[in-house]
């Protein structure tokens, strides 16, 4: 070979080599870096701007500020750090996810810090798990509501796949595969003591509340019968399902029996009476992925421990009585205690239309997501739509922007709101 | 007679190539691909216009035919996430919602080229029928149907080294005609206990222009599984299966 060959052919080998060498870092797969550890942990840290507009004509702004200065905006900012972590040691396994905020607006500034769930977990067998500890299970088939969420808190319609507080409970899991037909069969039996301080928001002192779920996968189809005894709250049953119709047509629904159930109600004048009577909540539910890539989620959900229409107006009437009269006065002391109490829960009508519509990747821009959701109270039409950008193509980084807008008269579930407006923007950092 | 016998040993030597039929070679195909049991882990990697990434790795479990579970062991906002398929039912549990929510072979769980059915595959001889093989060279050519309607691509093309049995280039069709991606199988790389595969798929689609997927596989091997961990009580915990 000539000098001049030998050094083409080096270079050649060089650049080859450089090329070679480029390629393998482009595509490189460290499996060692993934190995299962004997302790985790992440989380996420989040900062949260909220801008509300407040309706000061709603039921609700005069009840949550009065003694305030009165106002027609809000700004609120939020920090927020959860973090999960898993301890392993041969067959058992002890997780945590712990949750802490703090919040500071024109108003005030609050902290809050709660352990959401801290359990140990046994596994003698893939079959068998034993668990106690504050565990936050999720029962039911429901993307934005639950009828069968006996043993859990109530989730957010507006941000159902956050994580929820738990309750401290013991409970098992036993799996079986029957084969045929019947493909799974799970049993999921649990005590929820309330005692003391423990479980304390869940209902009266002094039960140890067993509930179970009996999950079957039958042929295609996902199906839940789920009972909690009296004990804290009243005895309840239900079921769910959910199967695929088609590839892209999902169908769900819950029913649920409460049994025994108190209820109690204000007149126009504050006058509380006390229902007994057993309620049925119900939800059918559709999820539907179109050709283009859109996905649609439609819920209608019966809430059957709900107010009615009618019991509704009267506690507005109650309220707009309370501040008409010179302050302080005995029906605003009323007005104030209920809005503090079955009131103020969030979704308390009876009839509920929530409908969801997502695009990913949208404009050609992949992890870019536009959505847009809207709740309506069926009853007395009003509705809150929000739409909704969100945007994840940063590595570990979340960034979401939605507007809330809420509509409806007086009167109405929307439109006694606190607010009438409010934009949020948050950016969620993993790690 | 000199004429006769030549045909005779043109027809034995050509016999092996018509033996094997497009069927036979996709279950060979299949099962040089996976065994029918295993485990592997799997890098996944988006790639924008732009040249950023972004990179999911997750770990694999499948038993027989049609159950198959991915578990998310990164990135951090994705970690702990199981999917699991069930012939074609398939969920997604996610641990901050704590319970698995149904979603469709179409879908992208990771929001990129790659779809719940790539991630999720299960033996292409178990979704479709072979409707056409041809030889080209040293390729095989089958066009491939899906059985129902009920899968992902309703039409896929594949190319498959004859002398490995390996597929080397797919592409996949919905009903229309309209090409949603192509595969694209290189790096062939031996994982012992016999199996030998490409380690290596890149994937483009005329539906997201300048955007382009990889999959990246590593230790991948036979496994036995309990029937029990393919089912949706069983997902919070998948993560304790890896060795």
């Amino acid at each position: 070979m000539k000098a001049p060959q030998r050094r083409r052919w080096f270079w050649s080998l060089v650049l080859l080599l450089l090329a070679a060498g480029a390629r393998a870092d482009e595509y490189s797969f460290d499996v060692s870096k993934y190995e299962k550890k004997p302790f985790e942990l992440n989380g996420y840290v989040e900062l949260k701007a909220e801008d509300f507009a407040l309706n000061r004509d709603g039921a609700f702004y005069k009840l949550n500020y009065f003694g305030e200065p009165q106002r027609d905006s809000l700004v609120r900012g939020t920090e927020t750090l959860e973090l999960a972590g898993k301890l392993r040691q041969g067959i058992s396994t002890f997780d945590f996810r712990v949750h802490a905020d703090a919040s500071q607006d024109q108003l005030a500034d609050d902290r809050n810090s709660r352990i959401y769930e801290a359990a140990l977990s046994l596994r003698p067998k893939p079959g068998l798990t034993l668990e106690a500890g504050k565990r936050a299970l999720s029962w039911g088939k429901g993307y934005a509501f639950n009828a069968i969420g006996f043993v859990q808190r109530p989730k957010d319609p507006n941000d159902p796949q956050l994580a929820r507080e738990g309750y401290v409970m013991a409970d098992g899991d036993f799996i079986w595969n029957p084969g045929g037909a019947l493909k799974t069969v799970a049993f999921t039996p649990l005590l929820l003591p309330v005692s003391g301080d423990v479980n304390n928001d869940f209902g009266s002192n002094g039960h140890l509340n067993p509930a179970f779920k009996l999950y079957a996968l039958y042929r295609d189809t996902d199906l839940d019968f789920a009972w909690q005894a009296k004990g804290s709250r009243p005895a309840r049953f239900g079921f769910d399902f959910a199967r695929n119709l088609k590839t892209n047509l999902e169908i769900h629904g819950e029913w649920a029996r409460i049994l025994e159930f108190t209820k109690r109600v204000t007149d126009a004048s504050g006058r509380l009476t006390t229902e007994m009577g057993s309620a049925t909540s119900y939800l059918l539910g559709l999820r539907y992925l179109t050709q283009g890539n859109t996905t649609y989620i439609a819920e209608y959900y019966h809430n059957g421990m709900g107010y009615s229409e009618a019991e509704a107006d009267s506690f507005y009437e109650l309220v707009d009585a309370a501040f008409a009269q010179p302050q302080p006065n005995p029906l605003l002391q009323k007005a104030l205690a209920l809005g503090q109490g079955s009131y103020a829960r969030p979704f308390n009508g009876e009839n509920y239309l929530y409908v969801r519509a997502q695009h990913p990747d949208a404009f050609g821009i992949v992890y870019f997501q536009p959505a847009v959701f809207a709740m309506v109270n069926l009853d007395d039409r009003s509705v809150q739509v929000t739409p909704e950008l969100q945007y994840t193509g940063f590595n570990n980084l979340e960034l979401r922007l939605r507007l809330y807008l809420l509509h409806g008269g007086s009167s109405t579930d929307f439109g006694e709101k606190a607010n009438s407006r409010k934009v949020e923007l948050y950016a969620r950092y993993y790690f | 007679m000199r004429a006769v016998l030549l045909l005779l040993s043109l027809l034995v030597v050509a016999f092996p190539a018509f033996a094997l039929d497009g069927q036979q070679i996709l279950q060979k195909v299949d099962r040089n691909l996976e065994p029918e049991s295993y485990e592997s882990y799997r890098k996944l990697i988006d790639i924008q216009p732009d040249g950023s990434r972004k990179e999911y790795v997750l770990w694999t479990a499948k038993k027989g035919r049609d159950k198959v579970l991915a578990l998310f062991l990164s990135p951090p906002a994705d970690k702990g996430r199981v999917t699991l398929r069930l012939g074609e039912n398939m969920w997604l549990y996610m641990p901050a919602v704590g319970k698995p929510i149904r979603i469709t072979s179409l879908q992208s769980v990771t929001g990129s080229v790659f779809n719940n059915a790539d991630i999720l595959r299960i033996d292409y001889a178990a979704e479709y029928d072979v409707k056409k093989a041809e030889e080209e060279n040293d390729q095989y050519i089958l066009e491939l149907k899906a059985k129902t309607d009920e899968v992902a691509y309703d039409r896929l093309k594949m190319w498959v080294d004859k002398r490995h049995l390996l597929p080397v280039k797919i592409e996949c069709y919905a009903a229309s005609g309209l090409l949603l991606k192509t595969l694209h199988f290189s790096d062939i790389k031996d994982f012992g206990g016999g199996i030998k595969r490409p380690a290596q798929l890149e994937t483009d689609s005329p539906l997201y222009k300048g955007y382009k997927s990889v999959m990246l596989w590593s230790g991948l091997k036979k496994a036995t599984f309990g029937d029990e961990i393919f089912t949706l009580n069983y997902l919070p915990r998948v993560e304790e299966l890896r060795k």
